[in-house]
């Protein structure tokens, strides 16, 4: 059996934007995990409540770039209110604990959005409405362009992490939190500061997605449990493998759906996550210097 | 400058110090000998704000500092360098240095002469300052340890066993270094098994022995009768 040259390139296109939003929600999570050792089960819903957000603005300015700013600072903030109020008081404790507090937190979260927004789902206008001709298909401008931005904003993670001064203060109290305390580094400001950027991460995840998908209070389900999966197959705190991660098992759903409904391609990625966890349980990728 | 008084601490049940008292003056380099398992690493510890004491009191520059958090204490010119010498192994060596040096209130023209001068105290650093701090030797990682300690300007540096598994070239340069800094002012608590290098580069030793310290006394006098020494260490 061949496949078509074209439907393997549109699935490769596929893969490769729904790769992109999956590392940027997937980094955020990944870079809280690998400082804190907190395994943030509310991730999702501050993706959903970045969408949440995003979408309020946007009904009131009609601005879809006010939307993801507003949605960015204002999920930021959030995660430096919930990181100083329930993470911080649980620091050093069992970890269970803060599995238990994130996880009560991602019930309270999803609650107040569907007592707050109500049950029906909400939409946001892209903000480029184009399409494109890819072969028999009209393919929107709007899909490669949250590929573009997701890739952007990781990169510029990835720059800051790398030269910038509080960069180096996040990595140190990445690898050794005792001794970056000792070298004058605010850790628990740190631990704040890195929770807020994977909350805003998160957010802007949420904004970039609502236009496919529409905005509901249980989006962020379906999300965080790939982004689980991404983190786990990618090594828990390896940011660059859960980026190669998220890629590698996006192309490989948007393989497998060529053949099988894509209900059913997810089921890849599950077998993909049991095999990483019986053979390689630190992650499928060497870990990258962090 | 840095006063101890009657510090106990716990590592859960486990009661570690049993009423510690340190005195170190301003520039002055004060050793703390004694047998393995005696408290030296936790009294420095504790100082530091790693271990929180139960009891007792410990002062900088007459303000009370017990319990206060580690990098408070760095920034109030407190640095440690700790036994298992705790580079950040995935940072490079500049990075390293940098962790220390990227605090509020440094200007460039600061950076560069602190950085200077580390780099002209220990060249390797300088040659390998965009390695990972992980592919460093034993020596060069001690020499990374002081010297990015050294970063964050401190009034005194804790240095928890320097020269431990150390060759002798390496025994000589930190003996060089420790000189360097008391030149410049700094005051030294330094933990060694290394009595002679002890005798040689402080002022006054302190002897722990299970938790406490037994004697005190200035390092010409135990240069010239060794009894006490043989008596708490057993060499």
């Amino acid at each position: 059996m061949t496949i078509p040259f074209d439907l393997l390139l549109i699935q490769v296109i596929n893969g490769i934007v729904t790769g992109m939003i999956l590392a940027l929600v997937a980094s955020g999570l990944t870079l809280i995990f690998g400082i804190m050792d907190v395994v943030n089960f509310a991730h999702g819903e501050l993706f959903m409540l970045g969408a949440y957000l995003g979408s309020t603005v946007f009904l009131t300015t009609g601005n879809f770039w006010l939307a993801l700013g507003a949605a960015v600072m204002g999920i930021g903030l959030l995660g430096a209110v919930i990181q100083t109020t329930t993470l911080r008081p649980l620091l050093g404790r069992d970890p269970l604990t803060t599995i238990l507090a994130t996880f009560g937190l991602s019930l309270v979260l999803q609650n107040y959005a569907l007592w707050q927004y109500g049950p029906v789902p909400r939409k946001i206008n892209e903000p480029i409405t184009g399409h494109f001709s890819l072969f028999y298909l009209e393919y929107p401008w709007y899909r490669l362009l949250v590929a573009v931005l997701s890739a952007a904003i990781i990169g510029g993670l990835w720059l800051f992490m790398k030269y910038g001064k509080y960069g180096i203060w996040i990595r140190a109290t990445t690898q050794d939190r005792v001794m970056a305390a000792a070298m004058g580094i605010p850790v628990p400001l740190v631990h704040t500061v890195v929770f807020a950027i994977g909350a805003a991460m998160a957010a802007a995840s949420g904004v970039l997605f609502g236009p496919l998908t529409g905005v509901n209070h249980a989006m962020g389900l379906d999300f965080i449990l790939r982004a689980f999966i991404v983190v786990v197959v990618g090594g828990m705190g390896n940011l660059g493998g859960s980026i190669l991660a998220a890629i590698f098992l996006s192309l490989l759903e948007a393989f497998a759906s060529i053949w099988v409904s894509p209900a059913q391609a997810v089921i890849v990625s599950f077998v993909v996550l049991i095999l990483t966890l019986l053979f390689r349980p630190t992650g499928l990728f060497v870990p990258t210097p962090k | 400058m840095l006063s101890v008084q009657n510090v106990h601490t716990y590592y859960g049940k486990s009661h570690i110090l049993h009423g510690v008292s340190i005195d170190v003056g301003p520039g002055e380099v004060v050793g703390l000998l004694g047998r393995n398992g005696v408290g030296k690493s936790t009294t420095l510890k504790t100082i530091m704000g790693l271990v929180r004491p139960s009891e007792g009191t410990i002062t900088f520059e007459g303000r009370s500092v017990a319990g206060a958090a580690p990098y408070h204490l760095a920034r109030l010119g407190i640095a440690y360098v700790p036994e298992d010498r705790r580079i950040f192994r995935l940072l490079t060596v500049l990075e390293n240095l940098r962790t220390g040096l990227d605090r509020p209130g440094v200007p460039p023209e600061r950076r560069d002469a602190l950085l200077a001068k580390v780099y002209g105290s220990f060249p390797v650093l300088r040659e390998r300052r965009n390695q990972a701090g992980g592919t460093l030797s034993g020596g060069e990682q001690q020499m990374l340890a002081i010297a990015r300690a050294m970063m964050l300007e401190p009034k005194i540096i804790l240095l928890d066993e320097p020269t431990e598994g150390l060759m002798p070239r390496m025994v000589a340069q930190i003996h060089e270094i420790i000189d360097v800094l008391h030149g410049d002012g700094v005051a030294i608590l330094l933990v060694e098994q290394n009595v002679r290098l002890t005798l040689e580069v402080s002022s006054r030793v302190y002897f722990m022995e299970k938790g406490v310290v037994r004697h005190h006394a200035p390092a010409a006098d135990l240069r010239r009768n060794d009894a006490v020494i043989h008596q708490y260490l057993g060499v």
